[in-house]
């Protein structure tokens, strides 16, 4: 574990000195200081807008922290030939990928936290509670952003970096979509669209920004059993991107 | 006993050409090994298949046909890395890191327990005290070549595959790396030293291996590569000559040897020594690439 | 051994999948039929469910539909707690919502998680292996 963990390290002190994070991380401060303006219709509305929108717009975040991160990682560790001295040597192909998707995923947690925090902040300074979900449900949203990473990282093996932002984007929608919604998209192949999106991962379970406007209960067990799957799913995905590096080759 | 540090049989490397519809084979049916404590250069012109090789023994690349094995495991297996150091051709690390962060970074990565002092002593070995504190970013490409060499030489390895090592680095620079190469095979370590410069192979490898459109045209000890097969020199001193001045040379094909020996000394002269005429590694190189159909 | 493991593993993922986490595909006939607001409702609910009719729509929150004309069904909701919440068969009913209030969801939606995670976790270990097999 110490490798992987020293090339995670390498590669969160890489990624937060590139511009992606930092450009993205503005972008969230923007909307998290937009969405605090926003005139009310009424004291309870407004806190519930707030956190509907605040949780919404971390959720795109996610999304964007996600391409932005990792789409180009490896094709960049090609181009400029700094895979080769590493994955000839001290790492396996297998560790490589961990320490690589470790730091991204420390990274893209650490923004949605502090987005997180910012929002916090917001509700406070408006007179608004915080809802007490509010944590739990961000830690939702970073598992999601980790499983999106791994989604981007398995592109990222196969496919350029201008390609990689629409499939993960697309998959970032379908997985969200309904079965009959799938459907409509070829409705002349029912059946198979619909094992299709079955296969498909189902977002929905770390959206929860509907109940906490509510003001439901969510079990605790809920928010363990969302990031089990959440963490299962992002396993997936890394051993079929792995299996795909496994066998590519390093000219 | 321990197998050969590498051994490569029927080596056979394609790759496929745009839309895949054709495919060139890069190195083509390559057989040879590396035995323990041997210095083996690697020749051959641009295009000759010789990183292609050094990648599948690397296990970077697959091979298409044949096999690759160190001490008798699979490339890239985490029992055969640690026994390695590699200096790549392109000195290629992230350039935001300087030389001490790299080596603490390797050191971890590869499950080393050494520590600064030793970090600082590789890198007074390797000409770069006082840079170690600076990024790799204003680095020339003979400096990063050095932190590149530290990081091969850091693990102690038992086996050093180095592709044109000392590409980019003055003359001083590369009789400095060559003296290290000697060191670390005095050391004990097997080396696959990849070059150019044919006069790098000649002053330290024992043996090489010429390549040439990915295909082995010549292969063998360097006195067996240079020595000429059919032609002689024979060394004498005419009659009543002094014994201080400089004794004459004869060259002579094989098929007249004995001939020229006996009329000289019918003559009167002495013979001092009759040996094989030895051709320079470039007119091996030249004969046998050329022999082959060129480089490229 | 390892290829029926693989095998016993698709099988269980296909079995898995085979509903949405979508109350329509799973709910039995006598959740849907009662307790609830729908579409089906009286003029008076039937008017109040238009106006939030974000169906098919899976970022809907995020959309005008907080900007003032719901202010009166989400004071109500607020008040009259987690009432069901039905929107046509195969649609989305505002997303996780159906989770936290319905009495049999609880059951369904823990037991496909966990099953689901149980089963991408074997095949997540199965491919690992077989593709680090391969490459010897």
């Amino acid at each position: 574990m110490k490798p992987v963990m020293t090339f995670a390290l390498m590669t969160m002190r890489s990624l937060v000195r590139r511009r992606t994070i930092w450009g993205i991380s503005i972008v969230i401060l923007l909307a998290l200081i937009g969405i605090g303006q926003v005139p009310g219709y009424g004291t309870t509305n407004q806190g519930r807008f707030i956190i509907d929108f605040g949780l919404f717009g971390l959720e795109v975040g996610a999304f964007l922290l996600a391409v932005g991160l990792a789409s180009n990682i490896y094709p960049r560790d090609r181009e400029r030939r700094t895979i080769m001295p590493i994955i000839a040597v001290p790492l396996s192909r297998g560790e490589y990928l961990m320490g690589r998707f470790l730091g991204a995923a420390i990274v893209q947690a650490a923004a949605i936290l502090v987005g997180c925090i910012g929002l916090m902040i917001v509700l406070i300074m408006k007179n608004h509670a915080v809802p007490p979900d509010l944590f739990p449900a961000s830690l939702l949203l970073v598992v999601e952003g980790w499983f999106l990473l791994a989604v981007v990282f398995f592109f990222s093996f196969w496919t350029s970096p201008p390609l990689n932002a629409p499939l993960t984007l697309f998959l970032f929608i379908v997985s969200q979509m309904s079965v009959l919604d799938f459907v409509k998209l070829v409705p002349g192949v029912p059946g198979l669209m619909r094992v299709i999106r079955l296969l498909l991962p189902h977002m929905d379970v770390f959206h929860i920004k509907d109940p906490i406007t509510h003001g439901m209960d969510i079990p605790g067990l809920y928010f363990l059993l969302a990031v089990l799957y959440g963490l299962s799913y992002m396993a997936f995905m890394l051993s079929v991107a792995l299996a795909v590096f496994r066998k590519r080759d390093l000219k | 006993m321990d197998s050969l540090p590498i051994e490569v049989r029927n080596l056979e490397k394609s790759y496929r050409r745009k839309l895949g519809l054709s495919s060139f084979k890069a190195v083509d049916s390559l057989s040879f090994e590396l035995h323990t404590g041997e210095i083996l250069g690697f020749l051959g012109p641009n295009g000759a298949g010789k990183t292609t090789t050094i990648k599948c023994i690397l296990g970077l690349l697959r091979p298409s046909k044949g096999y690759v094995r160190l001490w008798g495991d699979v490339p890239g297996s985490g029992k055969v890395r640690r026994r390695i150091g590699y200096v790549p051709e392109n000195p290629d690390y992230e350039d935001i890191f300087t030389p001490l962060e790299l080596l603490d970074m390797f050191a971890s990565m590869r499950r080393l327990e050494t520590g600064r002092k030793e970090h600082l002593e590789l890198l007074e070995r390797v000409n770069l005290s006082g840079w170690e504190s600076v990024r790799l970013r204003n680095f020339s490409k003979g400096m990063r070549q050095r932190v590149s060499l530290a990081l091969a030489l850091q693990s102690r390895p038992d086996l050093l595959v180095m592709d044109e090592p000392t590409g980019g680095l003055d003359p001083v620079a590369m009789k400095e790396f060559r003296d290290v190469i000697l060191e670390e095979n005095r050391r004990g370590a097997s080396i696959f030293l990849s070059s150019h410069l044919l006069s790098e192979v000649e002053a330290v490898c024992h043996r090489a291996i010429i390549l040439s459109k990915g295909r082995k045209v010549a292969e063998g000890t360097m006195e067996d590569l240079l020595r000429t097969e059919d032609r002689f020199v024979i060394t004498y001193r005419p009659p009543g000559g002094d014994a201080s001045s400089e004794p004459l040379e004869k060259e002579v094909p094989e098929a007249v040897l004995q001939e020229t020996i006996d009329e000289l000394r019918r003559e009167g002269c002495f013979i001092e020594r009759v040996n094989p005429l030895y051709r320079s590694l470039e007119e091996v190189f030249l004969s046998a690439t050329e022999s082959a159909g060129g480089g490229k | 051994m390892i290829l029926k493991l693989l095998a016993i593993s698709v099988l269980l993922l296909v079995l898995s999948c085979r509903a949405d986490y979508d109350i329509e595909e799973v709910a039995d006939e006598e959740y849907l039929g009662e307790g609830h607001h729908s579409h089906d409702l009286p003029d008076s609910l039937q008017h109040e469910e238009s106006l939030h009719d974000h169906s098919g729509d899976p970022e809907h929150d995020a959309g005008e539909e907080h900007a003032g004309e719901h202010k009166e069904r989400l004071e109500d909701e607020a008040v009259s707690g987690h009432q069901m919440h039905v929107h046509q068969p195969g649609e989305r009913n505002h997303g996780t919502e159906w989770f936290f209030n319905q009495p049999w969801a609880a059951k369904f939606i823990w037991g496909k998680m966990l099953r689901d995670s149980v089963v991408l976790i074997l095949l997540a270990g199965l491919i690992t292996f077989f593709s680090g097999r391969n490459r010897k």
